[in-house]
């Protein structure tokens, strides 16, 4: 049964993240944390960046990739030049892991208010978040169940 | 005399600004605009509280006010600039400056085959119109290259690009480097070849007094927001003969002398490249930022902020892993342009400005010049008079301790 993932809603994983993020009042803290998160990506290798990859309208540059199994469920690959960005890849990642394709394609971006990191990123970084996140859903949109 | 940044630093109600995340503000992007002191926000203020009015061609009071003061704050601020024959029109700033000579100049005087040098150091808006111009009419540009390991122009190639060329376009201090090019041996050659030469002087302004007519360029242009003075108001120098070969920009307003329905007239001088109601405030603005400036002693204030892009150069010199572009000698502008192997750009920045530090982060509209250097972006700290050595000491510490942690 599809899910309507949203504020109060969240994936459990995610949920943790949020809580994480939303007990830190120190924006450098926060920064810090999703720096450290940057690791925890399965992270697409430069050799498969491309044109197809590629997240637009972001200063740095990022890539995603979106795949899914039966079995699995939902799975995110990315990368990006710039650490804060990719630390935003890997919490996006995590957040959608396991998820059917509806789930991702109806999940809300709100969980980056809820930790906090609307308020500390960039309004050009905010934009390529919202960039990101729909390339994610428009690639999963061309997934097969 | 020592040079004190804190006697002028009190002048600047911003400058005491905490930010939202609880840090004070530490204001290092003073390339891209500076601060402005409290004489300039009142003085504004004044113009519209008390005499805001359109100016010239009227007689009431307020009118008469106002226009005393516009032309009052043009008279000023040409003899800051050593003005002394020539003209100063009123443009929005650099860009529009530049852009004016290309289409009033630039369409009346250059066609198909002619040639413009240009170098590999300017700012999009000194690239930019050209390409326009060069698309329209088939003018054909060539480029100087710098050396980029001492970042001085390739003056040899200089000097082959001149030949049959009509104009030549020099950024006078780079915006990304802080390099000071040799402006004076620039503006000879090309004079010496025939070719009408435009300075742009926009970052050398704040840094540099700048005798315009001294210095005998054609075209120079500046911008009020990096001296001190508001955003939306810069000027184009130009000399009289030069003024003569200019043909209207932009139609209506004050550029007009009569108008019947099959022709219009037009003014003479500066007013004929200013249409529609000018930069009134700004104007005002302007001339009082020349007035507080002219009480500093601008050698001294220069000597000052080099002295701390210097110091803080030097340490990012020794961190391993970081570019450092320019060489912050006595005449650049007291900046410095950073990149460090492993921590990007936009995430120092972002981590700096969760210190209270203002940076600028990216191409810095000199995209040739970075791609000529093999780079995308870099970190840009830029200082000026009211910075303190606390402040240079203190990005030196914060840079360390993030590629400590993060790199």
């Amino acid at each position: 049964m599809c899910k309507k993932f949203g504020t109060g809603n969240w994936p459990p994983a995610l949920q943790e993240i949020i809580d994480e993020f939303s007990e830190i009042e120190d924006q450098m803290e926060r920064l810090e944390i999703l720096f450290d998160y940057s690791e925890e990506i399965d992270e697409l290798p430069p050799a498969e960046w491309s044109e197809s990859t590629i997240v637009h309208g972001c200063q740095s540059e990022a890539h995603v990739k979106v795949t899914f199994s039966p079995e699995n469920g939902f799975h995110l690959v990315g990368a990006a030049d710039a650490k804060l960005v990719q630390g935003l890849i890997a919490v996006t990642s995590i957040g959608l892991e396991g998820l059917s394709l509806e789930e991702v394609v109806n999940f809300s971006p709100d969980f980056t208010s809820e930790m906090g990191l609307m308020n500390i990123l960039t309004p050009s970084r905010a934009n390529g978040f919202r960039n990101m996140l729909r390339k994610i859903k428009e690639d999963t949109k061309g997934l097969k169940e | 005399m020592v040079f004190d940044p804190y006697t002028w630093r009190k002048d600047f109600p911003i400058l005491n600004r905490i930010l939202p995340n609880g840090k004070p503000l530490v204001y290092l992007d003073n390339s891209a605009t500076t601060q402005k002191p409290s004489c300039v926000i009142d003085a504004m203020s004044r113009y519209y509280s008390e005499y805001n009015s359109n100016v010239h061609r009227a007689v009431h009071t307020l009118s008469s006010e106002a226009t005393d003061a516009y032309e009052g704050a043009r008279k000023m601020i040409a003899d800051w600039f050593g003005l002394t024959d020539g003209n100063l029109l009123f443009t929005s700033g650099t860009t529009e400056a530049i852009n004016l000579v290309a289409h009033s100049w630039g369409r009346a005087n250059l066609s198909k085959g002619d040639a413009i040098v240009l170098t590999e150091m300017e700012h999009h808006s000194d690239i930019v119109p050209w390409q326009m111009l060069a698309e329209e009419v088939g003018v054909e540009i060539r480029w100087v290259p710098f050396d980029k390991e001492n970042f001085q122009l390739d003056m040899g190639a200089f000097e082959i690009s001149l030949e049959g060329a009509k104009l030549v376009c020099c950024i006078h201090t780079s915006n990304v480097l802080g390099i000071r090019n040799p402006i004076e041996e620039i503006i000879t050659l090309a004079h010496n070849v025939g070719a009408r030469v435009l300075i742009d002087a926009a970052q050398a302004a704040p840094h540099d007094r700048i005798g315009i007519s001294e210095l005998g360029a054609d075209f120079v242009a500046v911008s009020a927001h990096k001296m001190s003075g508001p955003t939306g108001i810069g000027a184009l120098f130009v000399n009289t003969e030069t003024l003569t070969e200019m043909k209207p920009f932009l139609g209506g307003g004050d550029m007009i002398r009569e108008v019947f329905l099959d022709h219009s007239t037009y003014q003479e001088g500066s007013f004929k490249f200013e249409a529609g109601t000018p930069k009134i405030a700004e104007a005002i603005g302007w001339a009082e930022a020349v007035k507080w400036l002219s009480n500093i002693g601008f050698e001294s204030s220069h000597a000052h902020s080099i002295k701390l892009a210097r110091k803080v150069a030097d340490a990012f010199r020794s961190i391993p892993g970081m570019t450092v572009l320019g060489k912050q000698d006595n005449a650049d502008a007291p900046l410095i342009s950073f990149i460090h192997d492993t921590l990007h750009a936009e995430d120092m920045a972002q981590m700096l400005d969760a210190h209270g530090i203002a940076v600028r982060t990216g191409h810095h509209c000199a995209q040739p010049l970075l791609r000529s250097l093999g780079l995308a972006s870099t970190n840009r700290a830029s200082f000026y008079l009211y910075n303190t050595e606390e402040e240079a000491d203190f990005l030196i510490e914060t840079v360390q301790k993030l590629i400590e942690r993060f790199s």
